[in-house]
């Protein structure tokens, strides 16, 4: 089952490639929240009240529920309908998503770490990969906290894949700092945006020598 | 104690930003400030003793949160100025002093993070209370930097935290079941050299961008232009170190395995990088703070250069940032200043600075001198050692490479100091009627005095504890 959900994260990341409307960013946001959720919750051995709640409020309720619904207020407050302009053609991006994607699965197939789950490091390597690719084929700075959303949901992954080594308490330090990051980000989009009019990037380019 | 100390300063920030008052402002501002001053002579006395199950009192974070205690006293003074200077809103201020309080703490965890976890989460905390900070002028200048900064800082960290993982995974080879340093320590024998190896590029890369060193500097440098001048003291000096931080305690781990030569290969081309960058934006260089800036990025250069040579060179690195911190930051206080007399920090708009102000020229004048590393400043010795360093284990080329550098970088940086102290230029626009503090320049005269004396006699625990803190690389 775990294996299903893996391939629906790697799809989500082709379906990112191919969008051009911000509003079908947010809705694979959300997506991606409650795969990740199938993910952990197929993954567990035994299921331990504490670790299942916190499971929970990690990927439904702050990657699924609240990140989308704050991002999506930004779109509103901005009026952002559709990316108009991206360095990268959409057919070029499909090539490069999928290229990541076979690249990371190379990549698993060659570790040879008793430590590691390569099947969850297969499609986290490849989701950070194109989260930082998305960011620099984009010209609109929501869609580069998007890239940044798409980044920690690798992160998320890769800390599967390394297994968890870290308390509870630091886990939760963590999820808040990443909250409060994309909490702050969103509030500096809507300033970009009323300031300037826009949230292109090429606005902000007056600090050079 | 530490978590303690962090409780408290939350509640304060909370109460701060809550009632919004000036005056209340100032009162708990000094209350944080004795409860800082409280938890570092508490740090001092129990050097090496764990505290809050994921904390350590040992010697660099002690050196370094002892360097924060100081320059917090001084940033909390030249902010009070700067907020009187301004007319800002009581809600605008009590914003700046909750980001103050709560970057404070967020620096001071990171010092004494002992846990690889949490000095993670440490600095990912500093860099939302610093962006908000940077903003704190609202000009779109200010969005800008504070958004860059921001962004990029936060996706630097992102990759730390990859490479954190990545550590991990090292580690877990060895059984370690947490992120401790003290046992990640014991067993660096075990881990696997190539997770160390990305483990460290990704740590170097993601943390650089709060160090300010090559690749990610760029972030720091437009911060450093447009963030309040106390601010600008802060992220070119504390939250500097604090990035240093990050990259020291994962290199003290590379430091007992067989990789160490390979990550000094790398340090040295980021210290060597850093420089050249330095050098060559100098050369163009129009605007004094960014003048300041890529400063900090030249002298983060020269401390990745010194712990890339090793031996000597460790010793020369952790007292390069020391005495780093203590001239930039009054650099920084006294532009505060300077900027009273010109309101612009265009190096065109300012000239004749000793003239209009000669107190001010005068620490200025120290402070260029302290800065550019010129006897008796104490940035001197730790340059000196440095490349003593690199003669002693033969990088001839290098040090040839980067002296050359750096006699760039002092010629671009004295004409344009010169210019700001002595030149009559009659385009400089005349600001009447300015008034300034008397008591504003004894703060950077303190640091600069403290800088002379660190570098020609330096006290016995200062070097017992740099000491202590590069014992675990030798």
């Amino acid at each position: 089952m775990t294996y299903i959900f893996i391939i629906l994260y790697a799809i989500t990341l082709i379906y990112f490639a191919l969008s051009e409307r911000v509003k079908k960013f947010i809705w694979l946001l959300t997506i991606q929240g409650a795969i990740l959720f199938g993910i952990v919750f197929f993954s567990l051995n035994e299921i331990e009240i504490f670790d299942f709640v916190f499971i929970l409020v990690e990927t439904i309720l702050i990657k699924s529920i609240v990140v989308p619904r704050f991002l999506n207020r930004v779109r509103k407050h901005n009026n952002l309908k559709r990316e108009q302009e991206i360095f990268v053609p959409v057919f070029y991006s499909i090539i490069i998503v999928v290229v990541f994607i076979t690249l990371s699965f190379l990549l698993s197939n060659s570790l040879n770490n008793d430590q590691i789950h390569t099947k969850y490091f297969t499609v986290a390597f490849a989701s950070v990969l194109f989260g930082i690719y998305f960011i620099i084929i984009h010209k609109n700075i929501f869609s580069h906290v998007v890239g940044y959303v798409i980044i920690e949901n690798g992160i998320f992954l890769l800390s599967l894949a390394v297994g968890s080594v870290m308390p509870l308490m630091v886990n939760m330090a963590i999820l808040l700092d990443l909250v409060m990051g994309v909490l702050v980000l969103g509030v500096f989009v809507n300033r970009i945006g009323d300031t300037f009019d826009s949230t292109e990037t090429h606005q902000l380019s007056k600090l050079k020598d | 104690m530490l978590a303690g100390f962090i409780i408290f300063s939350v509640v304060l920030s909370l109460c701060i930003f809550l009632f919004a008052n000036p005056s209340l402002n100032k009162v708990l501002s000094n209350i944080f400030l004795v409860a800082l001053l409280a938890l570092l002579v508490f740090a001092y006395l129990h050097l090496g003793a764990i505290d809050s199950l994921y904390y350590k009192f040992d010697s660099l974070g002690v050196l370094l949160s002892l360097v924060l205690g100081l320059l917090s006293m001084a940033t909390f003074y030249h902010s009070k100025l700067y907020l009187k200077r301004h007319q800002f809103t009581a809600k605008q201020e009590a914003i700046y002093y909750t980001s103050l309080i709560m970057l404070v703490t967020a620096m001071i965890s990171a010092y004494f993070a002992e846990n690889i976890a949490i000095l993670w989460v440490s600095v990912e905390a500093t860099t939302l209370f610093v962006s908000i900070l940077i903003f704190h002028e609202r000009s779109k200048e200010a969005l800008e930097a504070a958004w860059k900064y921001l962004f990029v800082s936060s996706v630097g960290v992102a990759l730390a935290f990859i490479g954190i993982l990545f550590l991990s995974i090292a580690a877990s080879g060895s059984g370690i079941t947490d992120l401790s340093l003290t046992h990640l320590l014991e067993n660096t024998h075990q881990m696997n050299p190539v997770w160390l190896k990305m483990a460290f590029v990704l740590v170097l890369t993601g943390f650089s961008a709060k160090m300010g060193l090559f690749p990610l500097h760029t972030v720091a440098v437009d911060a450093h232009t447009v963030a309040p001048p106390p601010i600008s003291a802060f992220i070119s000096t504390s939250l500097m170190n604090v990035g240093f931080l990050g990259i020291f305690r994962i290199f003290t781990l590379i430091a007992q395995t067989e990789i160490l030569q390979w990550a000094q290969n790398v340090l040295l081309i980021a210290g060597v990088a850093s420089v050249f960058m330095s050098a060559i934006q100098l050369m163009r260089i129009k605007h004094y703070k960014r003048m300041f800036a890529f400063s900090s990025l030249e002298h983060m250069g020269i401390v990745a250069l010194g712990l890339g040579i090793g031996g000597l060179g460790y010793y020369a690195a952790v007292l390069h940032i020391v005495f780093h911190s203590l001239a930039k930051a009054g650099l920084f206080y006294q532009i505060g200043q300077m900027y009273q007399f010109f309101k612009s920090y265009w190096i065109k708009d300012a000239a004749g600075y000793f003239k209009k102000n000669p107190i001010g020229g005068l620490s200025m004048l120290l402070g260029i001198i302290s800065i550019l590393a010129i006897p008796p400043s104490g940035l001197f010795v730790s340059e000196f050692l440095t490349f003593k360093a690199m003669f002693l284990a033969h990088h001839y080329y290098i040090a040839i490479f980067v002296l050359l550098l750096l006699t760039s970088i002092i010629y671009t940086f004295a004409k344009n100091a010169f210019h700001l102290l002595y030149d009559e230029d009659s385009k400089t626009q005349v600001i009447e009627d300015v008034k300034t503090n008397p008591y504003e320049t004894i703060s950077q005269f303190i640091l600069f005095g403290l800088l002379f004396y660190l570098g020609i006699n330096p006290p016995l625990f200062f070097t017992d504890l740099i000491n202590a803190a590069i014992a675990v690389l030798n």
